[in-house]
């Protein structure tokens, strides 16, 4: 007898779970969103962008730099293909980068304030420059 | 007998429900508070000076600049650097000024309007003045860059037309060097003959006082393998046109 109504039992379990469950199943088949809630999607292929413009980026020295030697350092990284040239108010260099694109000179400074203008010349002729001023000093104040 | 289990059941969940302890939250002890003593009150005041010193230092620094004078007052020059911003800088008793030209006394009156000066001071970083202490006046180089549009070899003048688009005329002298360019050569002296239309150029030289856009140059250097500037040549098209 015991027996005969535990295995009912489990049946009406099982029952109850199998109506639940298709209830359950055909609710979600039949629910419509509506347009307000739905959002589109849509990825857009990258344009082809023009080749990019020769760089040029001076990490030494700094503009408006007091020193007190009068051999400076000047490098940077502009396109590896490109001629650099450093022009002082009474020096010229001309330097070819490396493959990575950075370079790297040493310049003398006159007495005071210097400009130093380093271009960045392209095979294609495209170019680029970059100033700084540099002071060589030794006043202490 | 099912009503007596029951009961027995409850009179040891109730007893269960008073045995377990509380718990309680524990109160923070109080930490003996430090007696001020004169120890500590000199090392906040180091501490105190030290850092306000820091930061002075870190606000002020020695700078140099180039510009030129847009304005002359008793205690301010007002500049136009090199990257065309308007830059105050502060005169004080302590400042020197110096003219190559002059000779003897020169000072704060003596510079004029347009001049070019050389400014060695204090820069501030809070009010971006910088507190002068050497002022000199100076001629400053020009450089330009740009390709080759015409070489004239009878006057011995180039053509100049710079990437935006401005032509220069450029006067060559017996003592202006000229250097050539080459992958395989180098940076070579060169003479004026073989500069070539149509080439990348950097012309270092002083503008002409009487004429615009023409200037003598001291140095040149020229890229026979280089042609001039894409944008140049779109320039050089429509001026031919």
């Amino acid at each position: 007898m015991k027996k005969e109504k535990l295995i009912l039992s489990l049946f009406a379990v099982l029952f109850g779970l199998l109506v639940a469950g298709s209830i359950f199943y055909f609710f979600q088949i039949t629910k419509t969103s509506s347009n307000a809630n739905t959002k589109t999607i849509s990825f857009v292929s990258p344009s082809p962008t023009s080749t990019p413009a020769i760089t040029l980026t001076l990490d030494a020295p700094k503009d408006e730099e007091v020193v007190g030697s009068k051999v400076l350092t000047v490098s940077g990284k502009t396109q590896s293909n490109a001629v650099v040239i450093v022009v002082t108010d009474s020096s010229e260099d001309v330097v070819t980068p490396l493959t990575n694109g950075t370079f790297t000179t040493t310049i003398n400074l006159d007495n005071g304030q210097n400009t130093l203008e380093v271009f960045s010349i392209a095979p294609n002729g495209e170019s680029i420059s970059s100033k700084r001023t540099v002071t060589y000093s030794q006043e202490e104040f | 007998m099912y009503k007596k289990k029951l009961l027995y059941l409850l009179v040891i969940f109730c007893c269960l429900l008073f045995i377990v302890p509380s718990v309680r939250a524990v109160t923070p002890t109080r930490t003996p508070t430090p007696t001020p003593d004169k120890t500590t009150e000199i090392r906040d005041q180091l501490i105190t000076n030290i850092a306000s010193r820091v930061a002075q230092l870190k606000l002020v620094e020695k700078r140099g600049i180039i510009g030129k004078v847009n304005d002359v007052a008793n205690t301010q020059i007002t500049i136009t650097d090199s990257q065309n911003n308007i830059r105050f800088v502060d005169v004080d008793e302590l400042t020197k000024f110096s003219n190559p030209i002059v000779k003897g006394a020169f000072g704060i009156s003596d510079i004029t309007k347009n001049a070019t000066v050389g400014i060695l001071g204090l820069y501030n970083k809070e009010s971006r003045r910088i507190l002068a202490r050497f002022v000199d006046v100076m001629t400053s180089p020009v450089v330009i860059q740009g390709g080759v549009s015409a070489v004239n070899n009878e006057d011995y003048t180039l053509s100049i037309l710079t990437k935006e688009g401005k032509q220069i005329i450029v006067d060559v002298e017996n003592l202006t060097r000229t250097y050539s360019y080459t992958q395989k050569g180098g940076l070579l002296r060169a003479g004026f003959s073989k500069i070539k239309e149509n080439s990348s150029i950097i012309v270092v030289g002083v503008l002409n006082k009487t004429e615009e856009n023409r200037l003598t140059a001291t140095r040149i250097i020229f890229f026979p393998e280089i042609p001039s500037n894409p944008k140049t040549n779109s320039f050089l098209k429509t001026t031919q046109k």
